[in-house]
């Protein structure tokens, strides 16, 4: 039942010790997580490549850098900035898997872009005392995020895509305008809060939308990690951690609902 | 709590639409029946194990003093009903083992045997969380109250996912599940004699939880049915929401912090590191998941 090769060096009495644990904790998250991702991830694009049908072809909503930064000026919160590189847009609609691809790689930009503007605003004084565990916290899922959205992106370019660099512009007025409301740490957690859980049902449900295995397998290795995060933040408000016992699809995103 | 409704109910937000809900009830309602049956099966096994090693325990109390040969006493009671309860559960799988040699036990379907597998480790998470809850500083006055409220919690989850993975058996035509994960039995039967303790227990916890998960995650895309992937898929994240909250502790007790884990926490207090102990991995691994046949029925 031990997982292979796993370092468990228990945590110690000192920062310097915790901080230990999870750069162990991250090594493994290279060694093991990234690795089984990847897996699904090389045998997703691989099958793009081979077997394009119902992939590439399509014509309708338009997917691709040029298009996400004509999109992404709607506000001048730095959540709306959308940094669209147009260089590979195809201009066709986006279907099946990867249409769900595109959503995805967009709610991650944007979560991506909420977790920088906190840290921004943190930085500047205007959350308040940010207590260091809530630093780490923003940081690192800041980071993983960002690694979701590469997943995604790279099954998009490798069908011959543009990446999704943009945030989710359906969802972009709200949490701009919860956002300038947001005056301290349990604010922002809030906001952290409702994005985590978008994404997590949306992932749940990305896994009955999609129809490729390797696109089940990507989505389901991070929906959980969402829901961890969802966990923490939770936790970090005051309350139950987990609340539901089978967590529900409450505010999952579809690839209709997806504007670029 | 919120979760699905059990009485045939839609709920405001359905995590699963497509389901039949009332059949889907109906189908619980006979999972909890078997649940409940195995569950006293288990415990009367258990009470005839304390019962046998009862002089044993009385022994090595009896050369104690009075006070202490008390208190002995009654932590070799728990930690032989803890282990008690896991040996039991055991013997139930080598019984099941010959009743599954029947030719009336026809090979099931993937899906039905990675359900199977499903619901042994659910039978497994409640029979550890229900035990655990009797050791003193688990579930009783020692114990920190946010960790038992979580033990209990989760145990009561644990229970919720039992009956739903057997549902989803028997809807597709196989035989609940009522017995453990005979592999991850022996886990937990090689880890009790460490349980002294909140942290060795919570380690336990926490290899089952991520097991869960992991075994869960892989098993969403080994699916076939439709309804049971969607399942599967709204249980994968609560385990982990269980882990994730098992490494906090685990970590906040290494730091010998227990006076952190409390609900609401003291967020100022925590150490820098504990903001992200609790989601070490980007992507979810699957590497610790359970073979889809290890718990099902043959």
């Amino acid at each position: 039942m031990k997982r292979r090769n796993r370092t468990t060096t228990p945590m110690a009495i000192t920062e310097a010790e915790l901080s230990t644990l999870t750069r162990d904790l991250d090594a493994l998250h290279h060694d093991v997580g990234m690795p089984a991702m990847h897996e699904a991830l090389g045998r997703w694009t691989e099958e793009i490549r081979t077997s394009r049908r119902g992939f590439l072809i399509g014509a309708g909503a338009v997917v691709g850098g040029a298009v996400l930064a004509a999109c992404g000026t709607s506000s001048s919160s730095s959540t709306t900035t959308s940094t669209g590189g147009g260089a590979r847009s195809t201009g066709a609609k986006l279907t099946g898997d990867l249409a769900v691809a595109a959503l995805a790689a967009s709610l991650e930009n944007l979560a991506v872009a909420a977790y920088g503007d906190v840290l921004t605003a943190a930085a500047a004084g205007k959350l308040g005392t940010v207590p260091p565990a809530v630093a780490t916290f923003v940081t690192t899922v800041k980071g993983q995020h960002a690694q979701h959205a590469q997943a995604w992106n790279s099954a998009i370019v490798a069908a011959g895509h543009a990446a999704v660099t943009g945030p989710d512009q359906a969802l972009v007025p709200t949490v701009d305008t919860a956002f300038a409301k947001v005056t301290d740490v349990t604010g922002a957690a809030k906001l952290a809060l409702t994005l985590e859980d978008i994404a997590a049902a949306t992932y749940q449900s990305a896994v009955a939308a999609v129809t490729a295995s390797s696109s089940v397998k990507v989505a389901a290795s991070i929906q959980p990690v969402e829901m961890q995060h969802a966990a923490i933040l939770n936790f970090v408000l005051g309350q139950y951690p987990v609340p539901n016992a089978f967590s529900p699809l409450t505010g999952a995103r579809t690839p209709a609902d997806y504007r670029g | 709590m919120d979760h699905p409704q059990l009485d045939g109910r839609i709920p405001a937000h359905d995590p699963m639409p497509d389901l039949d809900r009332t059949a889907m009830a109906l189908l619980m309602e006979e999972s909890r029946d078997v649940h409940r049956d195995a569950m006293s099966a288990t415990a009367g096994a258990l009470d005839d194990l304390v019962d046998a090693t009862g002089p044993s325990v009385q022994e090595a109390a009896g050369r104690a003093g009075p006070a202490e040969s008390v208190a002995r006493r009654e932590a070799a009671r728990r930690r032989v009903t803890f282990g008690g309860g896991i040996l039991a559960a055991a013997g139930v799988v080598a019984a099941l083992d010959a009743v599954a040699s029947s030719p009336a036990f026809a090979a099931s379907s993937p899906d039905i045997q990675i359900l199977q597998t499903a619901a042994s480790i659910e039978v497994l998470a409640v029979a550890t969380y229900t035990t655990a809850l009797t050791l003193p500083f688990i579930g009783g006055a020692s114990a920190n109250p946010v960790v038992k409220a979580f033990v209990t919690t989760t145990m009561q989850q644990h229970k919720e996912h039992l009956s739903a993975f057997n549902a989803a058996v028997t809807r597709l035509g196989g035989t609940a599940q009522t017995n453990p994960d005979p592999a991850l039995a022996k886990v937990v039967q090689a880890a009790v004699p460490g349980l002294t303790g909140p942290a060795p227990v919570v380690a336990l916890a926490l290899e089952l939880e991520q097991g869960a998960a992991e075994t869960y995650v892989a098993d969403t895309a080994a699916l076939s049915d439709a309804t049971s992937r969607k399942l599967t898929a709204s249980v994968m994240g609560v385990e982990a929401q269980h882990a994730s909250v098992l490494l906090a502790v685990q970590a906040l007790l290494a730091a010998d912090a227990p006076q952190l884990i409390a609900l609401p926490p003291d967020v100022t207090g925590l150490p820098a590191a504990a903001g992200s102990v609790g989601f070490p991995a980007a992507f979810f691994p699957t590497d610790m998941a359970r073979p889809s046949t290890e718990g099902a029925l043959r």
